[in-house]
């Protein structure tokens, strides 16, 4: 049973993360595009050498620039969004303060690797972001964000055919890998694609607007199952995962 | 009413998240106007005797005026009065609602409407009267801050043997008990030090408008 079923008095916050240049920011616009006539949004943009990111969405023209928010990260990327989450917060207070009330406000990670999540104190729900490009091994290859986000996107489905991966069969591994959580193959060129993601931002605002959502840490590590164990449950570990892609292959 | 020496070490941890990280007190944009790394100890001294004594006069001020129940914002008057640089007072206020939310947590109580316009500096001085610092703890705690968040940024920046770095913040820290034992006494607004830094300010102000930074001042 839910805990809070009073409404909230807050814009929902939900996180984007994911490896770099996996679409964040154009998964971004593209919601802001859909659903700025519906819902008074804002969006903060952790970078992590500029504002590149706001720059990026403040010339989409898919919203007042004033609602879009560079936060400095001092190098700092997981910092902000997990340990001291201060000038995030303070950034989604003035947002609010400014333009309030509003019903979302989405908030960018500086594009990192695979181990990067945002922590419930600063985010309602969170989106990961894969993409197709990265290759199609990467949900196999699990990690907090991909397993336990609110929702997996594998963006940029469009690509799959000149990069040689089964887009089909990365989206089934994804749902296997979080255990039928919701995965969305994203193409901001498949319109069909774009609603179902959108269709997936308006339910769980709802949601939160009700009190039944919670949000969820997606946790520093994976729980993954031992091969050979026949056990229904996941085996939770907490040693580090040694598969964060910007190592991998490099180290040796 | 003496509260324990720990707690200093809290208040002074980096891992306290009170937005800290985000900062670089103004050694970004001084590396960017040319000041050399090896340098930086002078930058320092420099620092603590000017805008760090600043701030630290301003944290004891608060404190004395929270503890007669006095008017805080009048303090916010003397701070901003000798913080010329906009990008700065801005910066400032943004670290004080940083602490206020640590204040709020971990010392709760009403707090003036005001208190989320005020700079970190009065902030902590209203922390401090709360936790029951002495001036000159809540003095030592901004001038060791300052000392470590140039050193912490200046690992990103211009990243060289950490210990080197450690060892000039442990030289400095006699220079940080003077400017403490300089500011401590004082009681009013009037009595808070006014020097004046206008390479440090102008900096804060080019940094406040380039597209390319790590930290926020
Ligand atoms: N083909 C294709 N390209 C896309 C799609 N979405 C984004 N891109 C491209 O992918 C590149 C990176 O997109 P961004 O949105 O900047 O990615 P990001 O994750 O925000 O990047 P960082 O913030 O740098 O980590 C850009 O060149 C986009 O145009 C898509 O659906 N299909
Ligand atoms: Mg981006």
């Amino acid at each position: 049973m839910p805990e809070n079923t009073t409404a909230p008095a807050r814009a929902m916050r939900l996180g984007v993360a994911g490896p770099v240049g996996t679409g964040k920011s154009s998964l971004i616009a593209t919601l802001c595009r859909a659903l700025s006539g519906e819902l008074r949004l804002g969006v903060i943009t952790n970078d992590i050498y500029t504002d590149e990111d706001a720059r990026f969405l403040r010339s989409a023209g898919v919203l007042d620039p004033e609602r879009i928010r560079p936060v400095e990260t001092g190098a700092c990327p997981h910092t902000a969004i997990r340990d001291d989450v201060t000038a995030n917060l303070l950034a989604a207070e003035d947002l609010e303060a400014d333009f309030g009330p509003l019903d979302l406000v989405i908030i960018e990670s500086g594009g990192d690797n695979l181990t990067a999540t945002f922590s419930p104190a600063l985010v309602d729900a969170q989106v990961f972001v894969l993409d197709v490009a990265g290759g199609g091994d990467v949900v196999r290859k699990g990690g907090p964000g991909i397993a336990r986000a609110d929702l997996l996107v594998i963006n940029k489905t469009d690509l799959g055919v000149h990069v040689g991966v089964d887009v089909e069969r990365m989206t089934r591994e994804g749902r296997s890998v979080r255990q039928g959580a919701p995965v969305v193959a994203l193409s901001r060129h498949d319109e069909a694609s774009v609603r179902t993601l959108t269709g997936w931002v308006r339910d769980t605002l709802a949601h939160y607007r009700t009190g039944e959502h919670t949000p969820v840490d997606p946790g520093p590590m994976a729980p993954h199952f031992h091969t050979g164990q026949d056990s229904e449950e996941p085996h939770l570990h907490t040693h580090a995962h040694d598969q964060d892609p910007a190592h991998a292959g490099h180290s040796a | 009413m003496s509260a324990s020496p720990l707690l200093l070490a809290l208040l002074g941890d980096a891992r306290l998240p009170s937005g800290g990280h985000t900062q670089s007190a103004g050694l970004e944009p001084a590396l960017r106007a040319g000041i050399a790394p090896a340098e930086v100890p002078a930058y320092l001294r420099s620092r603590l005797r000017t805008v760090t004594m600043v701030e630290a006069g301003t944290a004891v001020v608060a404190l004395a005026v929270a503890a007669n129940d006095g008017d805080l914002t009048e303090v916010e008057a003397a701070w901003a009065a000798r913080t010329p640089s906009p990008a700065l007072r801005a910066n400032g206020r943004r670290l004080g609602r940083g602490y206020l939310r640590v204040l709020q947590r971990l010392w709760p109580g009403p707090v003036d409407a005001h208190a989320r316009t005020w700079s970190r500096p009065v902030v902590l001085g209203l922390l401090a009267h709360r936790a029951g610092m002495d001036p000159a703890d809540v003095a030592r705690l901004v001038g060791y801050d300052d000392a470590q968040t140039v050193a912490a940024a200046l690992l990103k920046l211009e990243p060289q043997d950490p210990l080197t770095i450690a060892a000039w913040v442990s030289e400095l820290l006699p220079n940080v008990e003077k400017m403490a034992g300089k500011v401590a006494p004082l009681r009013l607004p009037e009595q808070i030090p006014a020097p004046g830094a206008p390479l440090i300010e102008r900096w804060a102000e080019t940094h406040d408008t380039i597209t390319e930074r790590l930290f926020s001042a």
